[in-house]
């Protein structure tokens, strides 16, 4: 068991960015990040026993991750979620001398106005995967995974655009 | 500032992971918050809720003082009730143990939260009506066992149609109370899910 737990304790450490980013595309409040994160850790070592090694680590880790935030809810609703850019001016505050990631800042707060299908297609797709394996991953078909993107891709230009930013 | 997708993604993959390190106390944290996960831990305060309600309910003929014969009556209704919810038990223990396989792709995870979901609030509510008709029937036996004089003098005064109604309306009452309790306890819960099966089966 011990061993079971080191050596995923490692592969997880390895890839820990993947659940970093859902949990920022899923959360907006620090502390709910946080909850998710510990959730989608908990939820991968719950599931380790299914992994056969017959895909890469990481490919499984999306699911698993994907799946938890899609179906994960906090007892306030996420009401924090609905929060405008401009009124969490302090993040960007901090990191103002820090282009890109103001450009990251803000591409997590626009993506909190998408629905939860649709923050997981832009993150498939910021993460360099194909339509057939965004496809894959979400369950549903190669058609409608490239025509659902193109939707989400175009709201959220709207939503920077909305905010300020030339797209 | 101007921004587009492929600048975005060239961003997004520079970001690397944050310093935190993922301990083995993380395995253990917290409990799960998933919506299957919530209803799985309100099942099981109702299970120890109604474990105390049976105990109680055994001494129900000593607290009331009822006659012989009321208290065999009695024990039937309440093996009866006690054979159904160990039935019902047994299958939320089973809902309880199974644990979804996160790991296929989001669509089958999602539907079978919702159809696990679905299928033991369904049976959280077949279980409480079941209980509720027996209690409904036990109480009709008392009045006419216990209490016959009252009961006959009260059937003389009323028609068959008022009482007809009347067992209608207690029914619909009854359905009524339980949906709403189910719904409030566990339907939020299934909605939310319903909303992300919707969001991923919706056809451009």
């Amino acid at each position: 068991m011990k061993e079971t737990e080191t050596i995923f304790l490692s592969l997880i450490n390895q890839h820990k960015a993947i659940i970093h980013k859902v949990s920022k595309m899923y959360m907006n409040d620090v502390e709910q990040q946080r909850d998710l994160f510990q959730e989608i850790v908990m939820q991968l070592w719950k599931a380790y026993p299914t992994f056969k090694g017959k895909s890469k680590f990481s490919t499984w880790m999306y699911r698993v991750a994907l799946n938890t935030a899609l179906v994960y809810f906090k007892k306030d609703n996420r009401k924090v979620d609905k929060i405008p850019l401009d009124e969490n001016i302090d993040l960007i505050d901090v990191i103002e001398n820090e282009l890109k990631e103001e450009k990251l800042a803000y591409l997590y707060k626009a993506v909190q106005e998408l629905n939860s299908v649709e923050k997981a297609l832009i993150f498939l797709f910021l993460e360099n995967q194909s339509h057939r394996e965004i496809a894959e991953n979400l369950g549903i078909s190669e058609i409608n995974a490239r025509v659902k993107l193109n939707r989400t891709k175009e709201k959220l230009q709207f939503i920077i655009k909305k905010n300020g930013y030339e797209f | 500032m101007v921004m587009n997708f492929d600048d975005l993604k060239n961003e997004w993959n520079a970001d690397g992971a944050e310093e935190t390190n993922i301990s083995e106390d993380m395995l253990k944290i917290k409990q799960a918050h998933t919506p299957i996960d919530i209803i799985r831990r309100k099942m099981k305060h109702e299970f120890n809720y109604q474990i105390v309600a049976l105990v109680l309910m055994a001494g129900i003929p000593y607290f009331f003082n009822f006659s012989t014969n009321m208290k065999m009556v009695y024990m039937v209704f309440y093996a009866v009730t006690c054979g159904f919810t160990a039935y019902y038990f047994f299958k939320f223990y089973r809902f309880y143990k199974n644990s979804c396989d996160m790991s296929r792709d989001s669509r089958k995870s999602i539907l079978w939260f919702f159809y696990e979901m679905k299928l033991n609030i369904e049976l959280y509510k077949s279980l409480t009506y079941i209980i509720a008709f027996i209690g409904l029937a036990f109480f009709a036996v008392y009045l006419f066992v216990e209490k016959a004089s009252i009961f006959t003098k009260i059937m003389a005064k009323l028609s068959t149609t008022y009482l007809i109604l009347n067992c209608f309306i207690s029914i619909l009452i009854i359905g009524a109370i339980t949906e709403l309790w189910a719904w409030y306890y566990y339907g939020k819960h299934l909605k939310r899910v319903k909303k992300v099966v919707d969001e991923l089966d919706f056809e451009n």
